[in-house]
């Protein structure tokens, strides 16, 4: 996929509003831009400190190993990988025995907004009033509390998307977090990271609305709803490139009526805003292909995929990334065809982005493992893959199909200094993670209670 | 692929390594075999012999006749074939539990879900729905599970139904025992009080305990008189005469303790399910012998009743001398993964041997069942692993159910090799 940079620069101050269309004489009215960023981040980097990992396992994330490795880690940022590293001022860490790799990215999770407890007044992740409801972000449902939060940390996990439910066929806007401890949205808001869409594929949005005797009820009406979105964003693109243009020739024209829905849309056709669809099947898959050229935009990530092993080849040649679970399988029809290799026989092509996701606040927490069952069942089975590729599926991969791959999802010098220190070999049933650092900063210790968040939630209950 | 070659012989020890058979792949095809003798295995035992090194199994129709450690193994052994196990590690296999294995093939086809019944309550049978040719079975045997405890999920009423024991042979004969242990959910409530199904459940014990005592006293007239006591009194009957579990779901402390004082009221043998905060009265459990079947993984607060989940907790338990059985929640596609979750229960505190025994000597107890041990007179249902049991990179070499060989093919293989196969042709000519 190509590399979508997100400006924000380019967001600016709120919408003005201008009442009259002039002629090109008369003096301009301030102009209309839609500020593109209204909750920014303020996720600040907890304290850091300089550190040199010695003699580990290191799993690059692009598909190196290097053993009796070093990592070193200053100002936040991985300053070199290799052996016989030295450095003053530093913290040295032991990691004989122990294993490396970048920190664990999960690109579709429903923590804070399905939260724990799943009590009803925090079920928050499926706005099911609409089959199109680009207008919301799932950030705005967000719940800092969720002890899932630090469950998955104590996995790993540095970085993750929270997507909106899969009721709708637009379900809005879903966002990448860090996974930091705090107590707002913005505090752990992945700075610069692009938003995602959530699209639904299949089932769920038939099933929904189709039994509520409105459309879609069937397959085809999913597809008629799509496009028709698509249609109606196109215009709406149209109509502020032409406010644009024109206010830039000097002209007073009138903005476009704001719409919150076809904003959301508009940044995708524009490339701002990354696709990620959740869709089971391949014939559905194929279809959602061709309904982003017809509209011109990326269709991007599909997400579970139950049956992308049956077109990994047009995936791979497409330039989509694809998420799915190692296993899950039979709860409804659409994932009946499950094989345990599907990962790995997606990754097999060439220019593929094979990513495994968790959708669960379970398995988020062992994304390791899932990759994994993954790995090993594949090996089984005549694949000619080793760790350092399994890696990837949590890490590099998983960052390009957020759009961040240039700041994590590895241990290249100069990215984001996300690193977990693991007892063992990762993809062990035994393995856990030791020591998490965002950005060159401890965010866990598993042996040192200081870095052991916990949420207010359960603070004080006996 | 490798039909096993029957031929009556007698073996030395010593012809034991060449006689050794190629075991990766094998088709179902039934084999004929009467004695099969497994030697040079790492055999958990998970019986009072432990873990044997170098140890020989023997398997007649159907059951283990002899366990010989490696220096009683005899000279000679009478065998129709031999595996060699090259030192690799034997187990009994593993059991299934409190899942609707056989009872759902697709979750949201509601014609292939057959565990619930509005009007399900506590004679429900839900082995008359089981599906042995269901395709989760063979998918199921590939994480060395050889049976399960079927559940199911209930109705309006207060008991949820029947369990019932199956192997996964996937033979129209699977079924063990039908009826064999009672189920209740308790606790939360989204409508009503959790108190009621507990007070509900106590008269229940109390009037039928009262019905029963006033019969003992009848005349030999008003027995011949009285009326038959209905389906549902035989099976309040059968739990208060400690005749077959209760299942009770329930997770909260409150909950738990007052199934236990049910059980000392009424001696039923009770055994608890889920049981979020049994680490808060876990010394209460172990003193009131009540086994614990539970989930190693969830350790998320889900609701207010299981504040005190963790990964630690099977391991805790285990240690208060509680006896366990693991199980995960409300799954069936994926419980070949209950190795796996055991091997997470070991990596947060729980030894092994008791992670394995949780998933078979604990179920067989617990449920009558005459497997998840290695010893004499066993139902032979056997796996021998590649490698450690609990480890991701472990698959199964070769089992075992009823002394007979077992495939480890599922349709998902069937899937993969067809999409994996390299041709001109559309994928659907490819089977």
């Amino acid at each position: 996929m190509k590399k979508i940079p997100f400006k924000l620069s380019l967001a600016l101050t709120a919408v003005s509003l201008t009442l009259a269309a002039c002629s090109p004489n008369e003096k301009q009215d301030d102009k209309v831009t839609i500020n593109k960023n209204p909750f920014p981040s303020t996720y600040k980097v907890l304290p850091q400190q300089n550190t040199l990992f010695t003699n580990a396992t290191v799993l690059n994330g692009i598909g190196e190993r290097m053993d009796n490795a070093d990592v070193l880690i200053i100002d936040g940022r991985i300053k070199q990988v290799g052996v016989d590293l030295t450095a003053t001022n530093v913290e040295v860490i032991d990691a004989q025995g122990k294993w490396i790799t970048p920190g664990i990215i999960d690109v579709h999770s429903h923590l804070g907004v399905y939260p724990s407890p799943s009590v009803e007044s925090h079920s928050d992740g499926n706005e099911m009033t609409s089959p199109n409801t680009s207008e919301v972000w799932a950030e705005h449902s967000v719940w800092p509390q969720d002890p899932g939060f630090e469950a998955a940390r104590e996995g790993g996990i540095t970085t993750l998307q929270i997507l909106p439910g899969s009721a709708n066929l637009f379900g809005g806007r879903g966002v990448t977090l860090r996974n930091v401890p705090g107590h707002t949205m913005q505090a752990m808001k992945f700075a610069d990271a692009p938003y995602g869409l959530k699209m639904a594929c299949g089932e769920n949005p038939k099933r929904v609305y189709g039994s509520r005797k409105q459309m879609p009820s069937t397959r085809m009406g999913n597809v008629a709803g799509y496009r028709a979105a698509w249609a109606e964003a196109t215009e709406y693109k149209r109509a502020w490139a032409k406010y644009n243009s024109d206010y830039d020739a000097g002209k007073n024209p009138e903005a476009p009526k704001r719409n919150l829905e076809l904003d959301t849309l508009m940044g995708v056709l524009d490339g701002e805003i990354l696709v990620h669809n959740h869709c089971y099947k391949a014939e559905e898959m194929a279809v959602m292909v061709d309904i982003a050229k017809e509209f011109n935009y990326d269709s991007g990530t599909f997400h579970h995929a139950v049956e992308a092993y049956k077109i990994a080849d047009e995936l791979a040649a497409n330039g989509n990334c694809v998420a799915m679970w190692p296993d899950w399988w039979g709860f409804k029809m659409e994932a009946y065809d499950m094989v345990d290799e599907n990962v790995a026989i997606v990754d097999a092509v060439k220019n593929s982005c094979a990513i495994v996701h968790s959708d669960s606040e379970t398995t988020i927490q062992r994304l390791n493992q899932e990759a994994g069952k993954v790995l090993y069942r594949a090996i089984d089975n005549g694949f000619n893959l080793k760790e350092e590729d399994a890696i990837k599926w949590i890490t590099a991969n998983a960052a390009k199909s957020l759009g961040i791959n240039d700041k994590t999802g590895s241990l290249e010098v100069g990215k984001n200094a996300d690193v977990v220190l693991w007892n063992t070999n990762p993809f062990s049933v035994y393995a856990r993670a030791e020591q998490v650092f965002v950005d060159g900063a401890k965010v866990y210790d598993r042996f040192d209670e200081k870095y052991q968040a916990k949420s207010d939630f359960l603070l004080g209950q006996e | 692929m490798n039909n096993i070659q029957v031929k009556k012989r007698t073996f030395t020890l010593s012809s034991l390594v060449t006689a050794s058979l190629t075991v990766l792949a094998l088709t179902s095809t039934v084999v004929n075999a009467k004695i099969t003798a497994i030697t040079n295995a790492t055999v958990h035992t998970v019986a009072s012999q432990g873990i044997l090194e170098q140890a020989t199994v023997i398997i007649d129709e159907g059951v283990i006749t002899q366990v010989y450690e490696n220096e009683n193994t005899p000279e000679n052994i009478a065998a129709d074939e031999v595996i060699d196990a090259k030192g690799r590690i034997l187990t009994p296999g593993f059991i299934g539990t409190m899942n609707s294995l056989g009872l759902v093939e697709v979750g949201a086809v509601s014609r292939t879900r057959d565990g619930r019944d509005e009007k399900a309550d506590i004679t429900f049978d839900a082995s008359l729905a089981f599906n042995p040719k269901s395709t989760l079975i063979p998918y199921t045997r590939k994480g060395g599970i050889t049976s399960n405890i079927s559940a199911p999920v209930g109705g309006e009423g207060l008991f949820a139904g029947q369990t019932f024991a199956v192997d996964l042979s996937g033979d129209f004969s699977s079924i063990i025992e039908k009826q064999n242990a009672v189920i209740i959910y308790l606790g939360s409530e989204s409508k009503g009080s959790r108190a009621q199904k507990l007070q509900a459940l106590d008269y229940k014990f109390a009037d039928a305990k009262k019905a029963l005592a006033k019969q003992k006293n009848q005349t030999a007239k008003e027995k011949k008189e009285a009326k038959e006591p209905s389906r549902d009194e035989l099976v309040v009957n059968a739990l208060l005469a400690g005749e077959k579990p209760l299942l009770a779901y329930a997770d909260r402390a409150t909950d738990l303790l007052a199934l236990l004082t049910l059980k000392k009221k009424y001696g039923i043998d009770l055994v608890l399910v889920g049981a979020s905060d049994a680490v808060l009265v876990a010394k209460e459990i172990a003193a009131a012998d009540v086994p614990v079947i539970l989930s190693s993984i969830d350790n998320l607060p889900s609701s207010f009743d299981s504040l005190h989940v963790s990964l630690a907790n099977m391991g805790i338990l285990a240690k208060a001398g509680v006896k366990i059985i693991l199980a995960p929640k409300g799954e069936s596609h994926n419980i070949n993964q209950l190795r796996f979750d055991a091997g997470i229960a070991v990596a947060n505190g729980l030894p092994k041997a008791d992670a394995i025994a949780s998933l078979t000597a604990n179920v067989a107890d617990v449920f009558k069942l005459n497997s998840g041990r290695i010893e004499v007179g066993k139902n032979a249902d056997l796996v021998l692993w590649s490698g450690d049991p609990l480890e991701l990179s472990t698959k199964v070499d070769f089992m075992w159910i009823n002394g007979k060989p077992v495939s480890t093919q599922s349709r998902q293989d069937a899937l993969r090799d067809r999409y994996t196969e390299k041709g001109n042709m559309p994928k659907a000519y490819y089977q």
